[in-house]
C-alpha cells in the first residue's frame, strides 16, 4: 500500500430519500483519479441526488467520501463535514442565481466580506466573459450567461471539487460548443476535479475522462466515455422517454423517444428513416481503451 | 375622573410594538421550521399555533390567567422568583398580544418562505455559509416582502386585541385601558364621542396596516 497521491475523488454513497412506499435508493460507486467523471444515464436515476450528496446537501446519506484523501463523510465512523465546510463547488442545473444580487454580486457571494471587492472577481468575470455583465441583473441574462455566472460563482470559492448538473441544458445547440469550451478550459487550467452530470452522449464524450453509467438507482459501470458510449459496431440510443413503454407482449415494450440521439455505424445512419435493431449486449468492462 | 384621552393610544401603540418585537423573530423562526423542515410532530405545532385564532379571546384570556395568575405555575415561579405580578399589569397586555398576534404572522410569513427556491439555499450552503447566514443573505432577502407583510399584519393583530387582554390584564385607567378596551368602556359609559375618537384612531391605522400590506403581497419571482 504505497499509493502516490490518492484519487482525486472516492466515494461510495448509499442515499435514500422519501419514505415507505415512495422511498427511493440510490447507490453510488464513484472513484476519480483526476479529470472530469460523467455521471451518465437517463432522467430519474439518481444522478442529481448523487451530486446533492457529494455537495453534503442531503441528510442521512451513508457510506464514505474522500475528496483528494481527506474524508468529507464516513457513516461508518461517525464524520460527516457540513456542505459549508466542505469547499465543493455546485452548479445547479436551474443555475440558481441570487435574484436579489447583480452578475459581480453573485459570483463574489461565497467569498469573506473584503474579499468581494477584490480583483479576483473581476478576474474570473473576465476570464468567463462575463466583464460587460457585471452589473446585470440574472433576469436579463440568457441561458448560456446564466450557466457561466453559476460557474463562475463556484469557481470563486476555490472548489477542491466541482459539481455540474445538466450545464447544457437550457442552452441552445449554437451555445454549447463554446460553454464546452469555457468549461474544459477553466478545468483544465484549474487541475479541478469534476463530476458533471448528463444523459446526452456527445457531452460526455467531449468533456469525459472517465464515465459511470447509472441505471435504476446504481451506478452500473464505470470506464472511459468513448470506450462505453458506442464506437465500431456499437449502437447508442439515448434520449428522454415521451411517455410509458407500450408492452409488446413475450416481455417485450416499445418506447418513444424525444431529443434521441443516435450514435452508431455510419452506413446504418443514412436515410430520412432510420430504423435500428439492437443487439443487447453484456455491458463493457473496465477501460475499453485503445 | 377626567382621563388623559392620548394614553390609551400611547399605551396601546407601546403594547403592540413591544409584542411585535418578542413576537415577530419567534414567529418568522417558526414560520422557517414549519416551511423547510419535515419532522414528526409537524404537524401538531401547526395545529397548536393556529389554536389562539380559531379559540374565543375569552378562552385565551382564561388560559393565560390559569397560567400566570398566582395559582398558575408560571405565575407562581414568577412571584416566588422576582417578586413580579402579570396579571392586570401592562405586561399582561403585552403578552395577550403577542399570543394572538402570533398565528397571524406565522400563517402570513410561512407560504413566502416556502416560496423562496430550495435550490437557492443549497448553492449558499455550498459557497461557505452557515444555516444562519444563509437565511440572512439568502431566504430573507428573495422573501421580505411577505416577512414584512406578516409583521405588519401582527402588528395590526397585536393592537386590536381586545378578549384576552380585558380578562387578563383587565382594564385599569391609567394602567390597561388600551384603545380597544377603552372604546367598549367609553361605550358602555354612553360617552359615544370619546367611544367615536379611537374608533377613529384604530380604524385609520388598521387601513393603513392593509394598504402596507397589499402593497408588499408576493410578486412572482423571477428565476
Amino acid at each position: 500500500m504505497t499509493a502516490a497521491r490518492p484519487p482525486a475523488l472516492d466515494a461510495r454513497l448509499e442515499i435514500t430519500v422519501g419514505a415507505g412506499d415512495r422511498a427511493f435508493h440510490v447507490e453510488a460507486e464513484l472513484i476519480l483519479t483526476e479529470g472530469v467523471l460523467v455521471l451518465f444515464g437517463p432522467s430519474g436515476v439518481g444522478k442529481t441526488l448523487t451530486l446533492q450528496a457529494l455537495a453534503g446537501l442531503l441528510g442521512g446519506v451513508r457510506g464514505h467520501l474522500r475528496i483528494a484523501g481527506e474524508t468529507l463523510l464516513d457513516s461508518a465512523r461517525g464524520v460527516l463535514v457540513p456542505a459549508h465546510a466542505r469547499r465543493v463547488g455546485y452548479v445547479p442545473q436551474q443555475h440558481a442565481l441570487f435574484p436579489f444580487l447583480d452578475v459581480a454580486g453573485n459570483v463574489a457571494f461565497g467569498l469573506p466580506r473584503p474579499a468581494r471587492r477584490g480583483g479576483g472577481v473581476a478576474a474570473l468575470l473576465d476570464e468567463l466573459g462575463l466583464a460587460a455583465l457585471a452589473s446585470a441583473r440574472p433576469t436579463s441574462l440568457s441561458g448560456g450567461e446564466r450557466q457561466r455566472v453559476a460557474l463562475a460563482r463556484a469557481l470563486a470559492i476555490e472548489p477542491r471539487l466541482l459539481l455540474l448538473d445538466e450545464p447544457f441544458a437550457s442552452i441552445d445547440q449554437a451555445g454549447r460548443g463554446a460553454l464546452r469550451r469555457v468549461l474544459r478550459e477553466v478545468i483544465d487550467r484549474r487541475g479541478v476535479p469534476a463530476v458533471l452530470v448528463t444523459h446526452d452522449a456527445d457531452e460526455a464524450i467531449a468533456l469525459g475522462d472517465r464515465l459511470v453509467r447509472f441505471a435504476r438507482g446504481k451506478t452500473h459501470v464505470a470506464g472511459e466515455p468513448r470506450a462505453l458510449l458506442g464506437r465500431g459496431d456499437h449502437v447508442l440510443v439515448t434520449g428522454e422517454a415521451a411517455g410509458p413503454a407500450d408492452p409488446l407482449g413475450e416481455g417485450r415494450a416499445r418506447v418513444r423517444l424525444r431529443d434521441a440521439v443516435v450514435e452508431g455505424p455510419e452506413e446504418a445512419l443514412r436515410g430520412d428513416r432510420i430504423a435500428l435493431e439492437l443487439m443487447a449486449s453484456p455491458p463493457r468492462g473496465e477501460r475499453g481503451e485503445g | 375622573m377626567e382621563a388623559d384621552p392620548i394614553f390609551p393610544i400611547l399605551l396601546s401603540l407601546r403594547v403592540a410594538l413591544i409584542a411585535l418585537a418578542f413576537v415577530a423573530p419567534a414567529g418568522i423562526a417558526l414560520a422557517f421550521v414549519q416551511a423547510r423542515r419535515r419532522y414528526p410532530l409537524r404537524g401538531l405545532v401547526d395545529a397548536l399555533v393556529l389554536l389562539p385564532l380559531v379559540l374565543p379571546p375569552s378562552v385565551v384570556g382564561f388560559v393565560l390567567v390559569l397560567i400566570f395568575g398566582r395559582g398558575g405555575p408560571l405565575g407562581a415561579l414568577l412571584e416566588a422568583a422576582l417578586g413580579v405580578r402579570i396579571v392586570f399589569t401592562p405586561v399582561a397586555a403585552v403578552i395577550a398580544s403577542a399570543v394572538v398576534a402570533l398565528p397571524i404572522l406565522v400563517k402570513t410569513a410561512q407560504p413566502a418562505l416556502e416560496a423562496v427556491p430550495p435550490e437557492l439555499e443549497d448553492v449558499a450552503r455550498t459557497l461557505g455559509l452557515s444555516p444562519r447566514a444563509v437565511f440572512f443573505r439568502v431566504t430573507l432577502p428573495v422573501a421580505w416582502r411577505g416577512v414584512l407583510a406578516a409583521t405588519v399584519l401582527g402588528f395590526a393583530r397585536a393592537l386590536g386585541e381586545f378578549g384576552a387582554t380585558l380578562m387578563f390584564a383587565g382594564n385599569i385607567p391609567g394602567r390597561t385601558n388600551t384603545m380597544p378596551l377603552e372604546i367598549f368602556a367609553a361605550s358602555q359609559a354612553g360617552d359615544d364621542r370619546r367611544a367615536a375618537l379611537y374608533v377613529a384612531v384604530l380604524s385609520a391605522l388598521s387601513i393603513a396596516v392593509v394598504l402596507v400590506a397589499a402593497r408588499l403581497s408576493p410578486r412572482p419571482l423571477a428565476p
